[in-house]
């Protein structure tokens, strides 16, 4: 199950899956933290997606802390 | 503390008004971050970026269980949430009378000028490190708006191999981009 989290934070799990994996992450705490550490890995896939030029320099690096 | 968190029992005359109440409070702590992080992902259309967002949050606020995370978990949840609305949305409207399948693109072929910004470049060269077994995983899923069944069904192994390869091509990526810098 915590092999999930990849596929989770990617967004690439059918339905189901995705659902169940987020039942899943709320009871653990491995996932959680996986979670937060992969979750920038996304965006930066998405750099070989986006058309050039069409990056924006509008997001400085955000922190939740506070 | 938190608004979000905050105990609001008592100060509504109506459930709705307490709902109404929450949402607000939840735009105003991640709407603004939301909408510059969506409107990279929608090709900058302002009102799609916006739909997403409102669709996000309500989907918070329905699960607020969760909102009890830590910020930076919830920041990560969020995130998911609203990349699954924007990816389910890209693949509505690229549904046409004739589906065909997407011209091949090269992911990996960095073109020499620079046009791209060197994060590409980096986060290509990465990829290309990884062995062929997670590139490809990577690849066929993400890089192509496809779910795992659907790149399992591609690739010809079972979905629970691509789940598995994927995470640790993922999370291989993810040291190599560290160890360069550029880790998110
Ligand atoms: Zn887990």
């Amino acid at each position: 199950m915590h092999d999930g989290v990849a596929a989770y934070v990617l967004g690439v799990l059918d339905d189901e899956e995705h659902e169940a994996f987020e039942r899943h992450l709320d009871v653990c705490a491995r996932c959680q933290a996986e979670l937060v550490e992969l979750a920038g890995v996304p965006d930066r896939l998405d750099e070989l997606k986006r058309e050039p030029s069409a990056s924006s320099g509008d997001d400085p690096p955000m922190s939740m802390s506070r | 503390m938190c608004p979000v968190l905050g105990h609001l029992d008592g100060r509504f005359e109506s459930a709705d008004a307490e709902a109404e109440h929450r949402i607000a409070v939840l735009y105003q702590e991640f709407g603004g971050p939301l909408l510059r992080h969506v409107r990279k992902s929608t090709g900058n259309d302002l009102q799609w970026a916006e739909d997403v967002v409102q669709e996000t949050i309500v989907r918070a606020w329905r699960n607020s269980a969760r909102l009890q995370w830590e910020p930076g978990l919830i920041w990560a949840w969020l995130l998911t949430v609203a990349r699954r609305i924007v990816i389910d949305g890209r693949r509505r409207r690229s549904v046409r009378p004739h589906e065909v399948e997407p011209p091949e693109v090269d992911m990996l072929a960095v073109p020499d000028g620079s046009e791209r910004a060197l994060s590409a470049i980096v986060v290509a060269d990465a990829l290309r490190s990884l062995s062929d077994e997670h590139r490809e995983v990577i690849e066929q899923t993400y890089l192509r708006d496809r779910t795992i069944s659907e790149a399992a069904e591609i690739l010809g192994i079972p979905p629970g191999t691509v789940k598995s390869r994927l995470y640790y091509g993922i999370r291989a990526l993810r040291e190599l981009l560290r160890d360069k810098g550029v880790a998110g």
